[in-house]
């Protein structure tokens, strides 16, 4: 699968390249949108427009557009790690349920703790257990050269439904019947930045961690042996680099991340854990990460776009009659192509 | 260059009349003229880049020219494809062999063109007919029912060579036949080949090693940097005359001072490698570097060099035998390790292994060094010092770049040998491990990653040469191993290193 990494991570450095690969896409994808709705008789011009004011027009627009950013930055980053090492990590999701389930966990059941020490707590169990679930296909991978792609994919099924199982059972919320959580205790929740939106101090983690993947691909020597590793793992063994150990160690990390997501999401948005608690959140965050081309600033603008997409998908049907499948459609358009581009480079790397 | 107009002339076979073909600003084939007459044999050639696979290319119909056309029999042709080419007569044994593993060396020979009874089965007798035919007129004996994996190397070229034949073939175009040979092996093939060219066939290869080139061609076309230099028949062609006009300029061969050997660098002692299906890859082999000299190994390649190399390097199994580098046992510890002892690997396979095309010429540069203190405090790297060092130590070694960001595949071939060089020579390893070191290089850069390996010899460095070169290795090695069979069968020493010992010995004769 290296060569699938290795394409998503690119050696480029300048923004404006990336900014290049993330518009071609999306301009394809509103090319062909605008075919199906002129189909269907639409003004494409005059949704795109409403899509953007829906989105971006007015600080309380942007502050729902951030907000529903802020897990995608997260996934798309904990998807972007893997794919540096040349592990192609589809088990995002699954990292964000558990990691918000353990987040929730320690919000409800620690409830006397003070906000500084309850938040770090819960968001590091969501870091531990996320992680953890990384480790076995990570090791399989790793020592054994199973498939990360099958291995991955299924414990997402074995995550959600693991959780739904817990939320249902031993982790019910007294009287309740829906399957959920106790509430976390209020010193648990992230502080909201522009209220009453339900933009928090997630988002500002979430762009912490850019800067710190920024840094350290860029930077470090590991991140310099994850990206040769992943783009030529027989060169990088030549060269003395333990590749088995750094696919471990990059598979634990981006579970990490995508416990991190989740643990935001739990403590920041929901409140709570509930059954059906991420909406692919960890899915989309491979069309960021391949869409970003595994570059920092790529990855933000991309889950921008998908953010975008989701809020001014949420609210264009209350002010006109297109129906919000148009968004759904234009939203796999676009991920569409970014896979396309990206099967380009795959298929042309095979016959060099 | 007595090359006749372009009237119709049936006695050449085949040909080219102002051949070009660009590839961008690159003029690969620059009006090239040759003809190559019926029930010849004609050698093209010329240093890398020198042209010779596009014109074969061209010839065979995989590519066409942008301007001026092939003749056949004479007479203007258009290849639409190799099929058709084919179709014409003319068919190509590549470096690579195309013939099946699994299948036996008859069933290669009739593949695709099977002689079949009722219901389609294939006509074992009628086959073997066609082969033992085929046999008399190429005068060899094979055995047919061998499978492909088991037929050594020059076997399988014979079926190669006898597979084109079959299917009606009388032009013969051979890209470097030799280069996997064992001398004796070479001078079978000499003999196959002027057999069949008695027999009315007609043959054109391509090669760099003008001793088989003078024992075998009637004519001989030089190219150097697209064009024909010279076209002369046998006689009037010498090597030395041969080599100036490829060169264009006349190389001095490297000078190697007496060597002084000093104490033992690398001891390897009863190195075993088993793969998994118990087949010997390396069997009880002993060997010693010692400081301060060059010690080549020899060997028609898959006799154990690979398996030598992996062992050295810790990516293969061990199943017996102990490595010490510098006194120190080094036998179960990884290449990280190895490398921080002073250990250097210079792999025979640049595009996959020696270099990360794909990466900056810079990375490539310091990929294995990234952690050293000059170059990397804390675990982050140190921007200005990496530019300032890669810069250095490109510019010493001459690698023409236009910006070291730029991806190491912008390089030339050799360029990014020089580069994968100047990486495994950086930073005074005691031990180089260097395996094919100017495979797919052009002459110059061969002659300069030569004198980059005796100066490292010079300088106290001790070497161990893995090559397919025997030239190379007669060139550089204080002392040359052979490998047979996993096996060593023996030792020569510089200066009583005779081609035809080494030969002898290449193909598990003891020492005579």
């Amino acid at each position: 699968m290296s060569d699938h990494a290795a394409s998503a991570a690119p050696p480029t450095r300048f923004p404006w390249a990336n900014l290049a690969e993330i518009l071609t896409p999306l301009l394809l994808a509103l090319a062909a949108a605008g075919v199906v709705l002129a189909v269907a008789g639409h003004n494409p011009f005059e949704v795109y427009w409403l899509l953007a004011v829906e989105s971006f027009g007015g600080t309380r627009r942007i502050a729902a557009t951030l907000a529903a950013s802020t897990p995608l930055i997260l996934t798309g980053l904990a998807t972007a790690v893997a794919f540096r090492a040349g592990a192609f990590n589809v088990g995002v999701e699954g990292c964000v349920f558990v990691g918000g389930l353990a987040a929730a966990w320690v919000g409800f059941s620690f409830t006397g703790l003070p906000a500084v020490a309850l938040v770090p707590l819960a968001l590091a169990a969501a870091v531990v257990v996320g992680a953890f679930w990384m480790l076995v296909p990570g090791l399989l991978k790793a020592r054994l050269d199973v498939d990360e792609v099958v291995t991955t994919l299924m414990l997402n099924f074995i995550a959600i439904s693991l959780t739904a199982y817990l939320v249902n059972g031993p982790l019910l919320a007294p009287g309740s019947a829906n399957s959920a959580t106790p509430m976390v205790a209020e010193a648990a929740r992230l502080p909201k930045l522009m209220p009453p939106s339900t933009l928090n101090a997630g988002f500002l983690i979430a762009i912490a961690l850019l800067v710190l993947y920024w840094w350290w691909s860029n930077r470090t020597a590991l991140g310099f042996e994850t990206r040769i590793a992943g783009t030529n793992p027989r060169f990088a063994t030549a060269s003395g680099i333990d590749v088995p150990s750094l696919i471990i160690r990059m598979m634990l990390l981006s579970g990490a991340i995508g416990g991190v997501a989740g643990g935001i999401h739990a403590l920041g948005t929901v409140g709570r854990f509930v059954s059906g608690f991420s909406p692919g959140y960890g899915f989309t965050g491979i069309a960021v990460a391949l869409l970003g081309r595994g570059s920092a600033i790529g990855i933000l603008l991309a889950a921008l776009l998908f953010g975008a997409l989701t809020t001014s998908g949420a609210t264009i049907q209350l002010f006109s009659d297109v129906p919000i499948e148009i968004v759904n459609i234009l939203q796999g358009m676009v991920m569409i192509f970014a896979v396309a581009r990206f099967g380009w480079i795959f298929a042309r790397r095979r016959r060099a | 260059m007595s090359v006749s107009s372009s009237k119709l002339d049936p006695s050449i076979r085949l040909g080219a009349q102002g051949v070009t073909r660009r590839f961008g600003a690159l003029v690969a084939n620059d009006r090239i003229d040759f003809r190559v007459t019926r029930g010849s044999i004609h050698a093209i050639v010329g240093g890398n880049g020198a042209g010779k696979s596009t014109l074969m290319r061209i010839l065979q119909g995989m590519d066409r020219p942008d301007e001026g056309m092939v003749i056949v029999d004479g007479a203007p042709a258009v290849f639409l494809g190799p099929a058709d080419a084919f179709d014409k007569g003319v068919g190509m044994v590549h470096q690579e062999f195309m013939l099946v593993p699994g299948l036996t060396l008859l069933e290669n020979l009739v593949l695709a063109h099977e002689p079949t009874g009722a219901f389609g089965a294939i006509d074992r007798q009628a086959a073997l007919a066609a082969a033992s035919d085929l046999e008399r007129q190429a005068g060899v004996r094979l055995d047919w029912d061998l499978a492909e994996e088991d037929a050594p190397i020059h076997v399988r070229q014979i079926v190669e060579i006898l597979r084109l034949l079959y299917r009606g073939a009388d032009v013969l175009i051979l890209d470097e036949p030799t280069a996997v040979l064992a001398p004796a092996q070479v001078k079978e093939l000499i003999a196959l080949l002027k057999k069949l060219r008695d027999e009315g066939r007609t043959i054109l290869f391509i090669s760099h090693k003008l001793d088989e080139v003078l024992a075998l061609a009637d004519q001989i076309t030089v190219l150097r940097n697209g064009k024909v230099v010279a076209s002369l028949p046998r006689g009037e062609a010498d090597k030395a005359e041969l080599a100036r006009l490829m060169i264009g300029e006349i190389l001095v061969r490297p000078e190697l001072r007496e060597a002084s050997a000093g104490e033992t660098v690398l001891a390897a002692e009863g190195l075993t490698v088993r793969d998994a299906r118990g087949r010997v890859g390396l069997s009880e082999v002993d060997l010693a570097v010692r400081k301060g000299e060059i010690v080549g190994i020899a060997g028609v390649a898959g006799n154990g060099q690979d398996e030598l190399a992996s062992a050295l390097i810790g990516l293969g199994r061990l199943s017996a035998g102990r490595i010490t580098l510098a006194g120190v046992d080094i036998t179960s510890v990884d290449l990280a390790r190895r490398r921080s002892l002073g250990l250097s690997y210079l792999s025979p396979d640049r595009a996959a292994e020696g270099l990360c095309l794909a990466a900056s010429i810079a990375d490539n540069t310091i990929a294995g060094h990234h952690r050293r203190a000059d170059l990397c405090k804390h675990g982050v790297l140190r921007r200005n010092a990496i530019r300032q060092h890669v810069d250095a130590l490109l510019d010493r070694y001459m690698v023409k770049r236009s910006s070291s960001s730029l991806p190491a595949a912008s390089l030339s071939g050799g360029n990014q040998q020089k580069v994968a060089v100047a990486r495994e020579l950086d930073g005074d390893p005691t031990f180089l491990l260097a395996c094919q070191p100017t495979r797919g290089v052009d002459i110059l850069g061969i002659a300069f990653i030569h004198q980059c390996l005796i100066d490292f010899r010079d300088r106290g460095g001790a070497v161990l040469l893995i090559s397919e070169e025997l030239d190379e290795l007669l060139t550089l090695s204080d002392r040359i191993v052979v490998l047979y069979d996993g096996k060593v069968t023996g030792e020569v020493a510089r200066g009583d290193a005779g081609v035809e010992q080494i030969g002898r010995l290449m193909l598990g004769g003891g020492r005579a």
